[in-house]
């Protein structure tokens, strides 16, 4: 049972990647630097936990607050970057962020041992769940209360003027402007939006594998991140789920009689799934 | 001083390689207005398919793998173009783009698989000439490294700019329907220029492996990387751009390895390209379409 | 209402607008007509803030509008269609207009929460009258993109009139319509009149031009070659010359 707890518990912290580029997506922005907040909420909520002893729901809530201010900080500069350029910076800038935690080194020490964040070697020891007894079903409940918070509120952006405006900044920006959409407002905070939410996923990503190194959010990452919503489509939040449940569980579990073939297949489905449905699993905006 | 010209001097040599990657995805992208992300990685594999040449004959010379890599490189071009471009109607932006992450990370699974993961030993020309002048040093493969670079490059503007097939590319670049109308074989034109850069590539891929003497799959990503960054600093679309911006790059990733170490290495090259960004996002030449 | 001094718009070396001088009084039709490169449409997207002007001023009820953002024009009164329809395809005809909805009127109405994050029950009634006047309510939840060519073209027009705009820009509103759709259109801008929008009409259907202008300027590489009420302008011997084919 433990297995598909830990199952479920990779899924929707994957979704939650997923939805934090979904937003963002929806724009027109193609972003690479998901992986990047995700990684400032595991690091800034594994901080508090272990270094100032904060208990979880706040220091996710900071892990949040952090992403989307890096996200928004980022989203400024983003607006003069065009097109596919954009992909090409966020990419940088994802690069640059995990360079900077494979330099990072703030220890503190706890009785005889010292924790925190130490360069190369990663940030070890985040048991807040271990150490409050937590079991792994009370953990991945958790993560999904977050999990089916995010997609609803995204759901209900969706479903607003908000979401209309997102997308039809995403489709037309010059349209847009000439209705009077406020281009630099829409862009900027749908970053921001997608920079909480990745940074609540990296929080609880980072508890859940009690260690977390600045190799974990490399380009693979912001990759996946960005194949979610592309390959499961964006016409709402379910598409995002849909494909990281075929991702980690079909492909990533299911094929493990595979073996090392199981990676193989991977890519070739990719190219496959675009090549059947270029709009998304469950369709939507022309991906 | 001298360090720091020598630096200089290396670094733009080999920085001749980030120029043909860089010249492969922004004549993609000028052509089609697309990225092809498998690019570096199509490189690599087919610098590792050169080495095929030398299972069928162990006293194969190094330009037969050279050879090798070359039309592998034009081989794995145009399966790429096919798995990601021809059959995805054009007017999708996303999928295209994500189908060539598809196709990364397939060629670097299967470098994998048939190696095993281990790296791979490979020819160099010229490793043991160096020309000597004062105290500087120019290492005889590297010349040949840049040298080969420069004659790709010249030959493919030759090609663009002397050719009818060229003239074909740039008129699809710069309105495809139009083009059509003319009686331009639209698709055609994007598998060749697909088949092209592929070729184009598997030369830089080959010439990387032989000045660091041994390929592996890690290559990938960051040549990736670098590869992308070269064609933003060079302006999306241009082919002197990316020709100059890779030379910088080289240069300049060089010269900070030997005062600063790898480690840094990689972050002032971010630096640069966030400099450019802030400053010339057009990059160094805007693009001609 | 608006006025446009010695406005210049040029490309490199080309003058696309060249030293125009034009006023557009509030309640009236004023036309802009003139041969294919005239430089009508370069001042529509000028005025609109598409692009900057080279030099030269425009007003709008008296205020500087040269450092104004398109959207914030858009929030000062001035909205416009735009000559190649652009819609938002993706989106339904409803969607369309709930985009457009950003005029101040509705800011101070409705507050943010509502604005944005609220259902589309607010706005419903509003929204029906846009599409009432445009004949396209049986079709309020089609994708913009399936709609007819006509009916994209009404479409282009209701979404205009969403932001509740003073000053309307129409480029080029009839091309491609046959002549019944033309006398609806003209229906449609004499309504509209009525409600007290000002309007600038580029065309070059005739027709439609002749039929509900109030004034006509003309235009030939930039510049105003003649201006005066539609039964002067096409008696003007220059006009008929540069435009209207021959004496």
């Amino acid at each position: 049972m433990d297995f598909y707890y830990g199952l479920a518990q990779t899924v929707g912290i994957h979704t939650l990647l997923g939805l934090s580029a979904y937003i963002v997506l929806l724009t027109g922005q193609v972003t690479m630097a998901q992986a990047a907040f995700f990684a400032i909420g595991a690091y800034a909520a594994g901080m508090l936990t272990v270094l100032a002893g904060w208990p979880i729901v706040p220091a996710l809530g900071a892990g949040a607050l952090l992403g989307a201010a890096t996200a928004g900080a980022v989203g400024f500069p983003a607006l003069r970057v065009k097109g596919l350029m954009l992909v090409v910076a966020t990419l940088a800038f994802g690069e640059g962020v995990r360079l900077f935690f494979f330099n990072f080194d703030y220890q503190v020490a706890k009785g005889e041992i010292r924790v925190g964040p130490l360069g190369g070697e990663g940030f070890r020891q985040i048991r807040y769940f271990q150490e409050n007894g937590w079991s792994t079903g009370e953990v991945m409940l958790f993560v999904w209360v977050f999990v089916i918070l995010a997609m609803a509120v995204l759901w209900w952006f969706d479903r607003s003027r908000y979401g209309a405006v997102l997308r039809a900044v995403g489709e037309d920006e010059l349209a847009a402007q000439s209705v009077g959409v406020n281009l630099t407002a829409v862009k900027v905070s749908a970053m921001a939006v997608g920079g909480a939410v990745a940074g609540v996923g990296g929080g609880l990503y980072a508890h859940y594998t009690t260690h977390i190194e600045h190799a974990n959010f490399n380009v693979l990452l912001a990759t996946f991140a960005i194949a979610y919503p592309i390959v499961g489509g964006l016409k709402n939040v379910f598409g995002t789920l849909v494909a990281v449940i075929f991702v980690q569980a079909i492909l990533i579990e299911g094929l493990r009689f595979l073996g090392d073939w199981r990676n193989l297949l991977f890519g070739a489905l990719i190219v496959a799934a675009m090549n059947l449905r270029p709009q998304g699993f469950l369709g939507g905006r022309r991906a | 001083m001298l360090d720091f010209f020598q630096a200089v001097s290396d670094g733009l040599l080999f920085g001749a390689t980030y120029a043909l990657i860089g010249i492969g995805f922004t004549l993609v992208f000028g052509v089609m207005h697309k990225l092809n992300l498998a690019y570096a990685a199509a490189s690599i594999g087919a610098a590792y398919a050169g080495l095929l040449i030398l299972q069928l004959g162990a006293g194969a010379p190094p330009w037969a793998v050279f050879l090798c890599a070359f039309l592998g490189g034009g081989v794995i071009g145009w399966l790429v173009y096919l798995t990601c471009f021809h059959f995805i109607p054009l007017s999708h932006q996303l999928a295209p783009l994500m189908s060539t992450v598809g196709m990364l990370l397939l060629i670097d699974e299967i470098i994998v698989h048939v190696t095993a993961g281990m790296p791979q030993n490979y020819p160099a020309m010229f490793d043991d000439v160096m020309l000597r002048a004062g105290g500087f040093t120019l290492r005889g493969d590297l010349l040949l490294v840049a040298g080969v670079s420069v004659l790709c490059m010249i030959g493919l503007l030759a090609l663009l700019y002397r050719t009818r097939l060229g003239l074909a590319t740039r008129a699809v670049s710069q309105q495809p329907v139009a083009a059509q109308l003319c009686g331009i074989r639209v698709a055609r034109i994007n598998a060749l220029t697909f088949i092209i850069t592929g070729l184009l590539g598997g030369i830089a891929g080959a010439l990387i492996g032989a000045s660091v003497g041994a390929l592996s799959p890690l290559l990938t990503a960051p040549l990736t990387v670098k590869g992308l960054i070269v064609t933003v600093i060079g302006g999306l679309g241009s082919i002197p751009g990316a020709i100059v911006a890779g030379l910088l790059v080289g240069a300049f990733e060089n010269v900070f390895q030997q005062f600063r170490g790898v480690t840094e290495r990689d972050l002032y090259v971010m630096l640069l390209l966030f400099a450019f960004l802030v400053f010339r996002p057009g990059g160094l030449f805007a693009p001609k379409s | 209402m608006l006025e446009l001094k010695g406005l210049s718009r040029h490309f490199g070396g080309v003058k696309a607008v060249d030293g125009l001088d034009l006023s557009v009084r509030e309640g009236e039709i004023v036309g802009l007509i003139g041969p294919n490169g005239s430089g009508k449409s370069t001042t529509v997207n000028v005025i609109a803030g598409l692009f900057p002007a080279t030099s030269g001023e425009i007003r709008f009820q008296g205020e500087d509008l040269r450092s104004l953002a398109t959207h914030k024009r858009l929030q000062l009164g001035i909205a416009r269609t735009f000559q190649n329809i652009r819609l938002f395809g993706q989106l339904s005809v409803w969607q369309n207009l709930w985009v457009a909805q950003n005029a101040p009127v509705d800011h101070a109405r409705r507050g943010f929460f509502a604005r944005w994050l609220g259902g589309q029950s607010g706005v419903r009634a509003e929204i029906a009258g846009l599409l009432e006047f445009s004949g396209l309510a049986h079709k309020q939840d089609e994708l913009a993109a399936n709609l007819a060519f006509g009916e994209q073209r009404r479409l282009e027009l209701a979404r205009a009139l969403a932001a509740k705009p003073k000053l309307l820009l129409l480029d080029e509103p009839a091309a491609g319509m046959n002549s019944e759709e033309v006398g609806q259109l003209r229906g449609r801008i004499l309504k509209l009149r009525a409600q007290g929008i000002t309007i600038l009409l580029i065309e070059h259907v005739m027709e439609l031009v002749m039929g509900v202008t109030d004034r006509i300027a003309v235009l030939n590489f930039g510049q105003k070659i003649a201006e005066g009420t539609p039964a002067e302008i096409q008696a003007d011997p220059l006009v008929r010359k540069a435009y209207l084919g021959g004496a």
